[in-house]
């Protein structure tokens, strides 16, 4: 039931009506009610004070004259009112000269024998009256009288009748509502019902019938319009799911291209990477068997020209010894040249031995043994602090006697050498460099630096092979680092490499 | 109850000695005769002031002339004090407004009974052929009680009026006197 009228705006309807019409028939009920017995009780006193106030005066000539049977003859005039049930008259010195006993009064009702002081008062649900006599202003005597005062009956009576209105008025409210219902609520329910089947159809194309002019018509326009909208709005709305979802497939498909053709291209370069690698290794043997190879003819040439100075220098001419000993010169040059070549091949074959390493330790005993070939005694040198990286000692070590000749080199040529040697720690990497004030390079050939072979000064200005600073490249690679210059012509060069903080076994 | 008593006593001062209603005759016929003056009107003017007392007169009923003089005792009627005259006969009625006459004493009533009427005199008697004498109202004795007749006739001429409470009391009103 409570569903019901939870659920239905016509149970709703009708509940509301007959409650509203429940309470004010209650409210004004009620105070009918409370009016009614407050007026009732005011009557019946006033009205038992009048009357034994003209049965005092008709009584008083009786009394005068001691006239019983006039007084009684009075008395019986009460048969008329049937409320009284009993009244009495008493003489001016208390005697009961007459009474009377009214049809409704019970048997054993009493008229009291004795009169008692002037008033009206309440006694077992009834009314009693005592009021004296005056004739000419002398008291002849007192009235009794006692009527039915029956306040609850009149209030049950009452209720009966407000009991009975209200069903009654319940009845015609529910009838009205039912009546009222029909032009109220039908116009809803038919709204409600259409907005039913339209969420359980999802068929926009459903109209409500529009049946009144007032503001439920109103709402059934509104609503239909609003179908009509929502109808259009979803069409719009699948038509335009409908093209992104081609457009989805599409996307689908090319992204699918794409990768298919990024695999494919995986695959080409990691053919080509290993066709690379594989023509890699084949050059380093080859080169390293070459080097080799090119060792044991060299030591010839240079063996055979120096026992040829030694047994037949004397018969020589100056002439001669001079390019004799050129042959011998260029001959050491040569096996220098291979022993650097050797060391780069083999470079990519050895493994890394890592450890931390005391950078600023291995530039002194990198100097101290670079000072032991020749006299660098002009040289100033400066070293800055100096970390500890991690990286392979002799490799690093290598590193810094290339640079540290390269930068010797240079600047063996100034007035004043100076090399500065230093490094700079970032979160991530240590950057070291070795700076001279020697003869610099042309910023052009910047990219040429640390190739093999690549030289920038000629051999008779600077001796060297050309294969130091691609050696130091290499290395610095192989430590996942970085290589790079900065130079001017005759203003000298600063060389720059990196070890990253993290260690790792970079490969070339 | 206690004021109820005070207020008998009050009421009935004279009577109060007495356990019941006043037996004795006398007595209650002098009680009737000061209450009947409740119950008349007089002519205007003819009481006179407020000063003037108001007379009762008794002829030949010296009992009740004696009764009469207690009850009125610090009684007034109409606001009057009240005086009761002894008249014998031949006395003049100057001044009285009641006039008992006592048995036997009727039948001079007869000859001065146009006088009389002439007058706004009440006339009480105390003889079954007392209205036919002149009176107007007579007592009688019923089933031993004290009660009355009234004759309307007389009264009317008279100038004075009854009231009809009286009336209702009396235990027989003639329209006619006889």
């Amino acid at each position: 039931m409570l569903n019901a009228i939870a659920r239905s705006l016509r149970h709703k309807f009708a509940l509301a009506m007959l409650a509203a019409t429940f309470v004010s028939l209650s409210v004004a009920g009620t105070a009918l009610a409370l009016y009614e017995l407050q007026a009732y009780k005011q009557n019946v006193t006033s009205d038992l004070l009048t009357q034994a106030e003209i049965l005092g005066r008709a009584t008083g000539p009786a009394l005068a004259f001691d006239d019983h049977k006039s007084a009684e003859e009075n008395l019986s005039l009460l048969e008329t009112r049937r409320q009284i049930r009993a009244a009495a008259i008493y003489n001016a010195r208390g005697k009961m000269v007459a009474q009377y006993r009214g049809a409704g009064a019970h048997a054993e009702h009493k008229v009291p024998a004795l009169p008692e002081a002037d008033g009206v008062r309440l006694q077992d649900g009834e009314l009693v009256v005592f009021k004296r006599i005056l004739e000419n202003k002398e008291i002849v005597g007192t009235v009794y009288m006692s009527a039915d005062y029956e306040l609850a009956q009149r209030f049950r009576g009452y209720l009966g009748i407000l009991a009975s209105v209200m069903g009654l008025s319940l009845l015609v409210a529910a009838g009205m509502s039912a009546w009222l219902q029909s032009a109220l609520t039908k116009p809803i329910l038919a709204v409600t019902n259409v907005a039913r089947q339209v969420t359980e159809r999802k068929d926009f194309s459903l109209r409500v019938q529009k049946t009144t002019k007032d503001e439920l018509g109103y709402l059934a326009d509104a609503f239909n319009d609003m179908l009509s909208e929502i109808g259009r709005r979803a069409e719009d709305l699948e038509t335009a799911n409908r093209a992104l979802e081609r457009e989805a497939q599409e996307r689908r498909r090319a992204d699918q291209d794409v990768r298919q053709l990024n695999a494919e291209l995986e695959q080409r370069v990691s053919q080509r990477t290993l066709q690379l690698e594989t023509a890699n290794q084949e050059l380093e043997s080859f080169s390293y068997s070459v080097s080799h190879d090119l060792r044991a003819p060299l030591r010839w040439i240079v063996g055979f020209s120096e026992a040829l100075m030694e047994d037949h220098g004397a018969n020589l001419d100056d002439e001669a010894r001079r390019k004799i000993q050129i042959i011998q010169n260029e001959g050491r040059r040569m096996g220098v040249l291979i022993d650097d070549l050797l060391a780069f091949s083999r470079l990519g074959r050895r493994a890394l031995k890592v450890s931390d390493v005391e950078m600023g330790v291995l530039v002194l005993a990198t100097w101290n043994a670079l000072k032991e070939r020749e006299d660098f005694s002009r040289v100033q040198l400066h070293i800055g602090a100096m970390p500890v990286a991690t990286g392979d000692r002799v490799l690093l070590g290598q590193v810094w006697t290339n640079l540290l000749s390269n930068a010797l080199k240079f600047s063996s040529k100034q007035e004043n050498p100076r090399i500065e040697i230093g490094a700079i720690t970032d979160d991530q990497e240590h950057i070291f460099f070795v700076r001279d004030n020697g003869a610099g390079f042309n910023p052009k050939y910047k990219a040429k630096l640390f190739g093999v072979f690549q030289r920038l000064h000629d051999t008779s200005e600077f001796p060297g092979t050309g294969v130091g600073l691609a050696l130091v490249q290499r290395i610095v690679h192989r430590h996942g680092g970085r290589v790079w210059a900065d130079g001017n012509l005759g203003e000298g060069a600063t060389f720059y490499f990196t070890v990253p903080r993290e260690s790792r076994d970079g490969a070339v | 109850m206690a004021l109820w008593v005070l207020l008998v006593g009050l009421a009935c001062g004279p009577c109060a000695a007495q356990p019941d209603w006043p037996n004795d005759e006398s007595q209650i016929k002098a009680a009737f005769l000061y209450k009947f003056a409740g119950y008349v009107d007089w002519p205007e003017g003819f009481l006179g002031s407020v000063e003037t007392p108001f007379t009762i007169g008794v002829l030949g009923a010296d009992p009740i002339a004696d009764e009469l003089v207690q009850i009125v005792q610090g009684r007034k009627i109409h606001s009057r004090s009240i005086v009761v005259s002894r008249l014998k006969a031949g006395d003049p009625l100057e001044d009285v407004a009641i006039l008992f006459v006592g048995k036997g004493d009727a039948a001079r009533l007869k000859p001065v009974r146009g006088t009389l009427q002439a007058q706004p005199i009440l006339v009480v008697t105390e003889e079954p052929a007392g209205l036919a004498l002149g009176g107007m109202i007579n007592f009688l004795l019923v089933d031993r009680h004290v009660r009355f007749e009234v004759a309307l006739a007389p009264v009317e001429k008279s100038g004075l009026r009854l009231s009809s409470r009286l009336l209702a009391v009396a235990q027989r009103v003639h329209a006619e006197g006889r």
